[in-house]
């Protein structure tokens, strides 16, 4: 299969029709997961949510070409660099506001009533533990050193192989195992063995 | 660790069932959002080809307003000169013909200053003379 150099794809040839179908399903299979580690990196939500877009038009228009096997590092690397250059601005703005609780989407908004209903689950106390057992690890995660939440992130919640998670980090192997296994430390120093 | 691609630990699996947990959280409106930009992506990935041919069609004109209205206001804003244009315009001419005659070349090579203040003053004699 010929490969383009560029992400230009040209939708009238049925080629790229399938490559654009193939990327299609590749996005809608990351979005979440990289929206989750923008988040945990960003801790705002709109933030995150600019990241992965900045991610996805990136990887679509430089790399469309390439390799649907390469996709996965090449957009977690975009979409690290990304993170790191809106945390340079941040800083920039004020180092202040990155030490800011997680912000959420409504703030300063009205209650939405729907999510102020109370849930229909059966379990709430189960709920309410699990809730507090994310909340604890998020917390976690966002004090851990960038380049071990990125290892961990990337190799725990979107199961990259040590090989990809390199790749996507633009750095060695051995190096990858070394951030995880600090932040494996780190988060069980913090945490304890807890449970899901 | 399981740096490498060992079993995952009691730890890591209990971290990666919350995290899984928390992205099927994700709220609707952010889904919402992710979706859009996915979309605007893929759309990215065939539009350079016509986005070129949109800003071919489309700037030109517009840059040719441009490049007039820009030639309008530098006339507009000239300043005055002490003489007309029209004036300027023979001046230039006699210049031209100056150059491109032979012999004022040749009367230029061998400047002769008291012949020109001579011829000066006889001209400005002429017309004191007229006035």
């Amino acid at each position: 299969m010929p490969v383009a150099l560029h992400g230009d794809l040209d939708l009238t040839d049925p080629e790229a029709q399938t490559r654009s179908r193939a990327l299609n399903q590749f996005l809608a299979g990351v979005e979440l997961k990289a929206f989750k580690i923008a988040q945990a990196a960003l801790r705002h939500e709109d933030d995150a949510l600019d990241a992965v877009q900045d991610a996805m038009l990136q990887l679509a228009r430089a790399y469309a070409g390439r390799p649907p096997q390469e996709w996965k590092p090449l957009f977690y690397r975009i979409l690290e660099n990304r993170i790191r250059d809106m945390q340079r601005r941040r800083t920039v703005r004020g180092r202040v506001m990155a030490w800011l609780p997680v912000r959420g989407e409504d703030e300063g908004e009205e209650p939405d009533p729907i999510a102020q209903a109370p849930s229909p689950d059966p379990q709430p106390a189960r709920r309410l533990e699990l809730e507090q057992a994310m909340t604890a690890l998020e917390r976690s995660l966002g004090g851990l050193p960038r380049r071990q939440r990125q290892a961990f992130l990337l190799r725990t919640l979107e199961g990259m192989d040590v090989a990809e998670t390199a790749l996507a980090m633009g750095c060695s192997q051995g190096s990858v195992k070394t951030h995880y296994f600090r932040a494996l430390q780190a988060l069980r120093a913090e945490l304890g063995d807890f449970h899901s | 660790m399981n740096p490498v691609n060992e079993p995952l630990t009691d730890f890591e699996r209990n971290a990666r069932v919350l995290l899984e947990e928390s992205v099927s959280r994700i709220d609707g409106r952010t889904r919402s959002r992710l979706n859009q930009a996915r979309h605007a992506a893929l759309e990215a990935a065939a539009a350079p080809r016509r986005a070129w041919r949109w800003r071919s069609y489309t700037l030109m004109p517009a840059a040719g307003v441009a490049a007039a209205l820009l030639v309008t206001l530098v006339l507009f804003n000239r300043e005055p000169s002490v003489e007309s244009p029209v004036l300027e315009g023979q001046h230039a001419v006699e210049d031209m013909d100056l150059l491109a005659d032979s012999e004022g070349l040749e009367l230029m090579d061998g400047w002769d200053g008291p012949f020109y203040e001579w011829a000066s003053t006889e001209n400005e004699g002429n017309v004191a003379s007229d006035g």
